[in-house]
């Protein structure tokens, strides 16, 4: 038994000639809060693919509780408790938040065609059961009063905590958000941050989040990883990300660490 | 006048025009003036022609609605008036150039009934009202006068005023509806739902007795096309998946029941029930035999795929290869009847029949719609990939789908071959498969009372207008295709069901949610 | 939502999905070895004349499946629907070329005194040439009349509903036909310079195979249009276009590409394929009726999802194939020649089992998340 929830040992995935995550190495504890940074098309999101499923990778381990769980169908993956969110918000449009959720729970339920035909006492108690589950859920993540609306109809802000219930439906034990306050106001993102953190300290949920604003990573991250072009260039705390070199290359260019220095240098004058 | 209204009111006038003259061609005309004559009490004998008179009401009736629709919904009076007219116009110069034709031809005793079949010379004299030249501009001035009139209407019956009125005539309604509601008795309104349940058994139970075997016949293809319906719902409306041979596997109930009770070709005589269990087995294992190669198509491939296996059971169950097992093309004959109490069913026993299989096959998708099964499938038809990464085994609930449809498929089958007492390749073709697709998609995907209409509309309401017999297909057709330009999600769309309170006891919201937002809008 | 640090899960799992598809695969295709094996090899049942005879129609019935599958694949290409009722606008084709032989043959040029001469007897080849033409021009009126009529207001909407449109329209077509025209069966007419049946003689083997003028007509002219058409739709602005609406619609749009226009004109271009597709086939095969463009629409859907659709040389060799398949196929396996059309099913499924996307569909990777 080993101390992370998820490591991954030399990731590699490519799509024709493209390579998209270039030997990944990562260590997540449990408990933590995990961001992965990096410019757009570092390969974050296809890391992500490659943890849950959808991406076989073409070498390297990824261990789940020290099991290795590459190349698994993806609802297996799901089955043991790993649970994501998209960047584009993939809801199941036309149907009901509630329903969004009770499909969440698949994983949770038992019953079957025979329960669903002639009401089993233990389907019934089920059903119940997973009603009320749902719109739990929908109240942890501020959705109550919203369950009979169509999740396409819901604002977007709305849509995106409608995600994370139906991820948390599946009670996971590792969560990977996607740019969840993508396309969110300053209130907002602020509240979906404290959201987050209550994840963790409340439900104990690992989370390895993907997120281009700054401010929000460097808040709540235990530990941060840097990605360009599909390699790993830093990783550390967030205040070792912040000085380092190399990350603020990676966003601003080359010789952007020096100009980041003189940029700060020239603050520091002006505000003494 | 600006060009805009010119061109298009000519085009409306031309499109009608050139309708009408269709209509003559296939000898519409004929049979709507023999429907309206009937209607006014004068019988028309077989053979003989209505007399003129009727067919003028019919042009009458016709180039007020090209008027009708040829008035725009905005602008001037004047405007409007104007494209009413000027459609009528040229649809009415369209008709008089194509009588003008016809005249000449009976002139000189042109006879083109080798090409054009219903151009024979009498036909011609009735289009031209039995008048001669005098008929084309009757034709000319009916058109002209008319197309006025019907504007002149569309601009008066559309007006502010009478929209009031119908609102007034709807919150009347609502009101009065509310007040009985308030009015009633609480256990009354809790419990009303299931006296009109009752209601309708009685009546159910009663029809099929009073009203002759001809409507227990068309009752019956009704029912059994729900059945299929909603077999076929299972598969396309919940799961998502294109299927379009669903007609093999209704062969396979209805051969599994003709086969298993008929003295040719094997001398079997199980008895209808088993048999029927077995048609709905041989189904099932034919939906599992077709979906496993197949799971990982999508979409038109699948459609394709499996339109060509039903193709491939049709063309086998008529070929050589296998009359020695099924009949070959002439089928199965003389299929053994079920009995109840010692007596064979009639068509009112087919009729109950057909109504219990009917609502058990409602109950069973109702039952199935809600479950954790049910939105498995619906949510694969959303999204399959997000699906699977919910947890779902999209490859197995997608079989499962095929499996369930092919059950009620495989019923409905078996109950169609022992009520025909036969049962042959041809009862089993695409056509069957496309029906029950239309019908489907006209009644409104997942919706059961939405399929209980679309199969009454396209299957029923067919067989009951008799008259319309020779143009029922054309109708058909036609009216597929504007059922889809004006009502695309089908007579009785579906809704998703409010769950929310049912999970939150003893809760009573606190929002009022806002009504565009709600999902049975 | 209880706390989740509890003990690693279990991982384990049988994926017996990925077992199924071989085992289908080796089954098929054993059994299909197999009866070649003895046909061909054990029995030697026919002599070459025979396979060429059957070679010979493959070819020429290929090259007619190839020029409505062209049309098939065009609106899938640029609409991703089916037009069900292409078929139909075949149908429709095939009698106004049978229309326009009627006519010319009414047409008496003989000079004065002389007996009757035929316009059609007296010039074979303007009159075939003018029923292609008419032909080709009514079935691309019809077919823009149809988009224009049953789609085109149908384009934002799901999937499903322009297809039902799209039946419903064949539907009417067929029926309207039946009306019109009653639902005999016709000869389709026959010009004597290119009698059915006449045709330049083979010697094989010491017996005779015969490649007929209407075959040879048919399958040289099916040939020149998809060359053409191919051509078109590289070289011209207006494939470019075609490519262009294909690819992105909103893109091309805000190029300045009137995507209204293009979708038009793939409509007719695909009615006027199908139109030469319909009088070839009365030429050939010698009838007319309203169900003639029921099947050959529905096989030629067929070849264009075999040869990956929405792929334009795709569609040509999938009709080719389905062509040979059709004729070679039932005589090959030793099976009765009904089941044609079962083993030109048979073999699309197993293709598209193995290849999801036809023989030249683009190989899709993984749908991207």
């Amino acid at each position: 038994m080993t101390e992370y929830i998820i490591e991954t040992i030399k990731v590699s995935k490519s799509f024709g000639g493209l390579i998209a995550v270039n030997e990944v190495d990562l260590q997540v504890p449990r408990g933590f809060i995990y961001s992965i940074i990096g410019p757009n098309g570092a390969g974050k999101t296809t890391l992500f693919n490659c943890i849950s499923g959808f991406y076989t990778p073409e070498s390297g381990n990824i261990l789940y509780y020290g099991t290795p769980i590459q190349g698994m169908p993806t609802n297996f993956i799901s089955s043991q408790g790993i649970s994501r969110t998209y960047q584009n918000v993939r809801l199941f449009g036309n149907l009901t938040a509630m329903e969004n959720v009770l499909i969440g729970l698949h994983n949770k339920l038992n019953s079957n065609l025979l329960d669903a035909v002639i009401h089993t006492p233990r389907s019934a108690r089920e059903n119940t059961w997973s009603l009320q589950e749902a719109v739990r859920l929908l109240e942890f993540v501020g959705l109550k009063g919203f369950g009979d609306y169509l999740a396409n109809n819901l604002p977007y802000g709305l849509q995106r905590r409608l995600e994370i219930a139906r991820a948390l439906a599946n009670n996971p034990r590792l969560l990977l958000l996607d740019e969840p306050t993508a396309g969110m106001n300053i209130q907002e993102t602020t509240d979906l941050t404290q959201f987050i953190k209550r994840l963790r300290d409340e439900l104990e949920i690992s989370i390895i989040l993907i997120e281009h604003d700054m401010k929000v990573v460097m808040d709540i991250s235990d530990r941060i990883s840097v990605l360009d072009y599909g390699m790993k260039i830093a990783e550390g705390s967030p205040s070792e990300i912040q000085s380092n070199s190399r990350v603020i290359e990676a966003y601003l260019g080359p010789g952007g660490a020096a100009l980041a220095e003189k940029y700060q240098k020239q603050r520091r004058n002006s505000h003494a | 006048m600006n060009k805009e209204i010119i061109r298009s009111s000519s085009q409306k006038g031309l499109l009608f025009g050139i309708v009408m003259i269709f209509l003559v061609l296939i000898n519409f005309h004929l049979m709507a003036s023999t429907m309206i004559s009937k209607l006014m009490g004068t019988n028309v004998l077989r053979g003989s022609l209505p007399e003129a008179r009727f067919f003028i009401i019919f042009l009458v009736l016709y180039a007020i609605w090209v008027g009708w629709s040829a008035a725009s919904r905005e602008g001037k009076t004047i405007h409007k008036l104007f494209e009413g007219l000027f459609a009528g116009l040229i649809a009415g110069l369209t008709v008089a150039l194509f009588g003008l034709l016809l005249f000449y031809m009976l002139e000189t005793q042109t006879d083109i009934r080798k090409y054009l079949t219903a151009l024979s010379f009498p036909s011609m004299r009735f289009f031209l009202l039995d008048m001669g030249e005098l008929g084309i501009l009757v034709h000319f001035g009916l058109f002209t006068l008319l197309g006025l009139l019907g504007s002149a209407l569309a601009v008066g019956l559309r007006s502010q005023k009478v929209a009031h009125f119908k609102q007034g005539v709807k919150t009347a309604i609502t009101n009065l509806r509310l007040r009985i509601t308030n009015a009633l008795p609480e256990s009354v309104n809790k419990y009303g739902k299931y006296g009109i349940y009752l209601l309708l058994l009685v009546i159910l139970f009663l029809l099929p007795t009073r009203w002759g075997s001809y409507y227990n016949f068309v009752f019956g293809m009704v029912g059994l096309y729900v059945i299929l319906g909603i077999g076929l719902n299972i598969m396309l409306g919940l799961s998502g998946q294109f299927m379009i041979g669903i007609a093999a596997l209704f062969a396979m109930g209805a051969y599994s029941v003709a086969l298993l009770n008929s003295p040719i070709p094997h001398g079997l005589m199980w008895g209808f029930w088993p048999s029927l269990a077995v048609g709905v087995v041989m189904a099932v294992i034919g939906g599992l035999l077709l979906g496993l190669p197949i799971m990982r198509l999508r979409g038109d491939y699948l459609g394709i795929v499996t339109l060509g296996f039903g193709e491939i059971i049709r063309i086998l169950l008529n070929s050589d290869l296998l009359t020695d097992i099924t009949g070959g093309p002439r089928g199965v004959q003389n299929i053994q009847q079920p009995t109840f109490l010692g007596t064979p069913f009639n068509d009112v026993m087919y009729a109950y029949l057909i109504i219990v299989a009917m609502a058990v096959s409602i109950f069973l998708y109702y039952r199935l719609e809600n479950s954790r099964t049910g939105r498995a499938w619906l949510s694969i038809k959303e999204d399959a990939l997000v699906a699977q990464a919910t947890g779902i085994d999209v490859q197995k609930y997608k079989l499962l789908a095929l499996c369930v449809g092919a059950a009620f498929a495989g019923l409905a089958g078996g109950i169609f071959a022992a009520r025909n007492q036969f049962t042959g390749p041809n009862d089993h073709t695409l056509m069957v498969s496309i029906n029950v697709l239309s019908v489907v998609i006209v009644g409104g995907l997942n919706s059961i009372p939405g399929i209980i209409l679309g199969s009454f509309a396209l299957r029923g309401l067919p067989e009951l207008l008799r008259e319309l017999e020779t143009y029922r297909l054309l109708v058909f057709g036609a009216l597929l295709v504007f059922m889809m330009l004006v009502r695309p999600d089908g007579l009785w769309p579906a809704s998703r069901p409010d769950l929310e309170e049912k999970g939150s006891p003893g809760l009573k919201e606190d929002i009022e949610p806002a009504e565009e937002g709600r999902s049975n809008d | 939502m209880e706390s989740n640090l509890k003990s690693p899960p279990k991982l384990t799992r049988r994926n017996y999905s990925k077992i199924i598809r071989p085992i289908f695969g080796l089954l098929v295709f054993g059994s299909i070895l197999w009866r070649l094996y003895e046909v061909l090899i054990a029995q030697q049942a026919y002599s070459a004349e025979i396979w060429v005879r059957l070679l010979i129609s493959g070819l020429i019935i290929g090259g007619v499946y190839a020029l409505i599958a062209i049309g098939y694949t065009l609106v899938y290409g640029i609409l991703f629907m089916i037009n069900f009722a292409h078929g139909e606008i075949m149908m429709i084709g095939t009698f106004a070329g049978y229309f326009l032989f009627e006519a010319t043959k009414s047409i008496n040029v003989a000079a004065e005194g002389s007996p009757p001469l035929s316009f059609s007897d007296a010039y074979p080849l303007i009159s075939v040439i003018l029923a292609f033409l008419v032909g080709m021009t009514v079935a691309a009126t019809a077919g823009f009349f149809l988009e224009k009529i049953a789609y085109r207001p149908l384009r934002k909407a799901p999937r499903l509903v322009p297809l039902i449109s799209a039946i419903g329209a064949s539907f009417f077509l067929q029926n309207a036909a039946q009306l019109l025209f009653s639902p005999q069966v016709r000869d389709y007419t026959n010009p004597q310079a290119i009698a059915r049946g006449s045709g330049w003689s083979l010697i094989i083997n010491g017996s005779r195979v015969v490649i007929t003028y209407t075959g040879a007509l048919t399958f040289i002219l099916s040939i020149l249009l998809m060359i053409g058409l191919y051509v078109m739709v590289q070289k011209t602005k207006l494939g470019k276009a075609m490519r262009a609406v294909a690819s992105d619609k909103n893109t091309a749009a805000l190029m300045g590409i009137d995507v209204d226009a293009i979708i038009s004109r793939t409509f007719i271009i695909s009615g006027a394929l199908a139109g030469a597709a319909g009088v070839m086939w009365g030429l050939h095969n010698g009838l007319v009726h309203f169900f003639v463009g029921f099947l050959p629409g529905i096989k030629a859907f067929t070849a264009a999802v075999l040869g990956g659709i929405g792929n334009i040389p795709g569609a040509m060799l999938g009709g080719m194939f389905l062509g040979l398949i059709e004729s070679l196929g039932p005589t090959a396996l030793g099976i009765s020649y009904q089941l044609k059309d079962v083993i030109a099913f048979v073999i699309m499924i197993v293709i598209l089992i193995f290849r999801p996307s036809g023989i030249l569909g683009e190989v899709l990777s993984e749908e991207k998340v």
